[in-house]
């Protein structure tokens, strides 16, 4: 409703009003609608500059009550309340809001705005490093990947710099000494909200006390607030739904996250589609998919993301000498097993499965897909053996059914693939790593340690052919992919790269669910530093860029690597790619015999003890658990195989062509 | 030494058991007690011991001890 459609109080509406038990010193101050109709409020003090938008409608909130636009029993203070709002039963205060149409407030403690704010934007909270150094501005706008770059480049100054002034210059626009309450939001049985800028369509539940803080939500993901939750200095990004006593302070809840069953957090960010339930967290970098369900689970000074923390999984960062310095690196695609330790300062390479208690400082990031073990005490490798397991291989296939984010303009830029030059450039160096250790170790010696940890001398040879396999699995996926979707007539359109491709980068990185090439991610640090980068809506942009720049940048990539991965003449043949084609079928053979063996591991052996607990061990196990021949993952394993023959003889009769 | 006479052997060393223990017919997880890791060192012993390289999956997939004797007689034989 514009500002010119409000008119003073009548003489006669405002008798109505004082009739119907509502009071002010000052009606003049109270405009309202063109139509106004007076007998719908009752029992409302109005202090300060009132609007009230039209009175005229209903709605039907998700209790199924039908509620009539109107004012009862409320104290309103400097607000502005669109066209058919509900609002009743306010104890305290609506205090200096703008109210949007259609919202409804309900049976509430107080919602104010006290002075100018920026409504959480801009607070600074002290990720991964509990003792500082890596302070986050948060705001509404923050994705997982400008939050990655303002937390890892600190050596780079200038653009720590550049970012802050983006966040600083998103805080300044946001500033406000009036709180919104988005169109179409829901409010209702929750005590006080303070500086609080709440979305379209959010809905507000049962909430105990908000302060500080945004709620950003729209009409396709909404975003919920409920039963108990205690948060203060917050952004929670659209989607996202946070309730059951969530205690939450200086965090960031990013898009489609479920936070719940008295999760508490504090100094972390935790990015979209991640999952937090009852766990305690204290300055994380939780990338997207940061998963943990458990009581006993604390997460403590530590980069994750696509990762999954077991029961009782927990974290030293210091070490009483001079405080809570020490962090711990996850990368991507890790998880932890129950009871697990880890004491930081470590690094672990992605897709890493971590076990047992570890005192050690180690850092496995050029071994992927690895156990991590502990043996008597020590801390053990198993490089690459992860990559073969069901575990993996279902994780790659579930992350990307389970994004939930609803909203078109995603913050987290994210590329799901398992296998990426980012994890294709650890192999191929974890590979050489273990040759050399095994070339230059005695057959006498049992262990040799590398980084910290320790590798059985015995597997060294075993991990770096398990290297090898997922590689030759790697980039025949990628030639089969390319060769389909391209469908080339001539070997030189296959072997062009996109102009726009970045040109023989070497290293990838993981910017936090987003892979892409170093270089061209320096290119955007580089416009960065130059301020020619306006604002966090262009930073965005450049984001989402890079984000559908991978195909090509792959492509690049791996035409680049594949003489030297494969021992290729530095002109590609086609006699080279049905090479690499033979040994990516067997590499693909392989991986699905091996995790299907893993698979079916879990219907023999000892995994059956329990059942029958009075007899019938066998029937009960079926029952329960069925047959691994009938099982949906055996069926999926099924289809793969006739999919790779399928690709193959595909990828064959194109390649005849050229 | 024969073929199963050099399994028993990495067995009773990788497994730290009896050399009684391992007879032709003893299944490397259920009777020896080998657990996957183990079952994986077992493959790279094997593969040491007789200078050969088995195929990852298929080595897997030996679950008794005569199966071993088979795979690598067949790998020595294939050379």
């Amino acid at each position: 409703m514009s500002k010119q459609n409000y008119l003073p109080l009548t003489p006669e509406a405002i008798k109505i009003l004082k009739k119907n038990g509502c009071w002010s010193r000052h009606w003049d101050k109270v405009m309202v609608s063109r139509g106004f109709d007076p007998t719908r409020i009752a029992g409302t003090i109005f202090r300060g500059k009132v609007r009230i938008g039209r009175l005229d409608g209903h709605f039907i909130p998700m209790d199924g009550i039908r509620r009539y636009a109107g004012i009862f029993d409320a104290n309103l203070h400097n607000v502005s309340i669109g066209d058919n709002c509900h609002i009743s039963n306010i104890k305290g205060w609506l205090s200096n809001l703008v109210i949007e149409n259609k919202v409804l407030i309900e049976d509430v403690g107080s919602i104010v705005c006290q002075g100018e704010t920026s409504f959480g934007n801009g607070h600074s909270i002290e990720v991964l490093n509990e003792g500082g150094g890596r302070e986050l501005k948060i705001t509404e706008m923050t994705s997982a990947q400008t939050a990655y770059l303002t937390t890892f480049y600190r050596h780079d100054p200038d653009l720590i710099q550049a970012l802050d002034a983006l966040a600083d210059k998103y805080t300044a626009s946001v500033r406000s000494d009036r709180a919104t309450i988005g169109k179409g939001s829901y409010i209702f049985h929750c005590q006080n909200i303070v500086n609080v800028k709440i979305g379209r369509h959010a809905v507000l539940r049962g909430i105990q006390n908000l302060k500080e803080g945004t709620v950003a939500s729209s009409k396709v993901a909404p975003t919920f607030v409920g039963d108990g939750v205690i948060a203060k200095d917050f952004i929670f990004q659209k989607g996202a739904h946070i309730t059951d006593a969530a205690l939450l302070a200086g965090t960031l809840v990013g898009e489609g996250t479920r936070i719940g069953k008295q999760f508490s957090s504090e100094n972390s960010v935790i990015f979209s589609n991640s999952e937090g339930f009852h766990t305690e967290v204290c300055s994380i970098f939780g990338g997207p998919y940061t998963v943990t369900h458990h009581r006993s689970t604390l997460l403590i000074a530590g980069m994750f993301s696509f990762f999954n923390a077991g029961s009782g999984t927990n974290q030293s960062n210091h070490m009483y000498k001079l405080g809570p310095l020490h962090q711990g690196i996850l990368e991507r695609g890790c998880k932890t097993g129950s009871s697990s330790y880890l004491l930081w300062p470590s690094r672990v390479g992605a897709f890493s499965a971590i076990m047992g208690q570890h005192y050690a400082n180690f850092d496995t990031s050029d071994f992927p897909f690895s156990y991590v073990n502990e043996e008597s005490g020590h801390s053990t490798l198993v490089p690459g053996m992860n990559f073969f397991t069901v575990g993996t291989m279902r994780d790659g296939l579930k992350w990307p059914t389970r994004d939930r984010r609803n909203n078109p303009d995603k913050l987290d830029q994210l590329i799901f693939n398992v296998l990426s030059p980012y994890t294709a450039q650890k192999m191929i160096k974890g590979q050489a790593i273990l040759l050399e250790l095994y070339a230059n170790t005695e057959r006498g010696q049992e262990y040799v340690s590398h980084q910290g940890i320790l590798i059985k001398r015995l597997l060294l040879k075993t991990c770096s052919r398990y290297y090898r396999l997922a590689l030759e699995k790697y980039f025949g996926d990628v030639l089969v992919a390319k060769l389909q979707e391209q469908n080339p007539a001539k070997l030189s359109a296959l072997l062009t790269v996109s102009p726009e491709a970045v040109e023989d980068e070497k290293l990838w990185v993981d910017v936090s669910g987003l892979l892409c090439a170093k270089q061209r991610l320096d290119q955007l640090l580089d416009a960065l530093k130059a301020g020619t980068v306006a604002d966090l809506t262009a930073l965005q942009q450049e984001l989402v860029l890079i984000h559908t720049s991978y195909a090509q940048d792959e492509w690049s990539w791996v035409l680049h690597q594949l003489p030297l991965v494969f021992g290729f003449n530095a002109e590609i043949s086609v006699e080279n790619l049905k090479t690499l084609l033979q040994k990516w079928k067997i590499a693909s053979a392989k991986l699905l015999n091996m995790v299907e063996m893993d698979a079916a591991k879990e219907f023999e052996g000892n995994v059956r003890t329990g059942f029958g607990i009075d007899g019938f061990p066998d029937e009960d196990f079926a029952a329960v658990r069925g047959t691994f021949e009938t099982n949906s993952f055996k069926h999926q394993l099924d289809e793969m195989r006739v999919q790779v023959a399928q690709d193959l003889d595909h990828s064959l009769s194109i390649l005849n062509k050229l | 030494m024969a073929t199963l006479d050099r399994i028993k052997n990495v067995c009773v060393e990788l497994l730290k058991i009896d050399g009684s223990r391992v007879q032709e017919s003893s299944r490397f997880v259920e009777d020896l007690g080998a657990d996957s890791m183990q079952s994986i060192e077992l493959v790279a012993s094997f593969e040491e011991e007789f200078d050969i390289e088995m195929d990852e999956d298929a080595a897997l997939g030996v679950k008794t001890v005569s199966d071993a004797v088979a795979f690598i007689d067949r790998v020595i034989s294939e050379g």
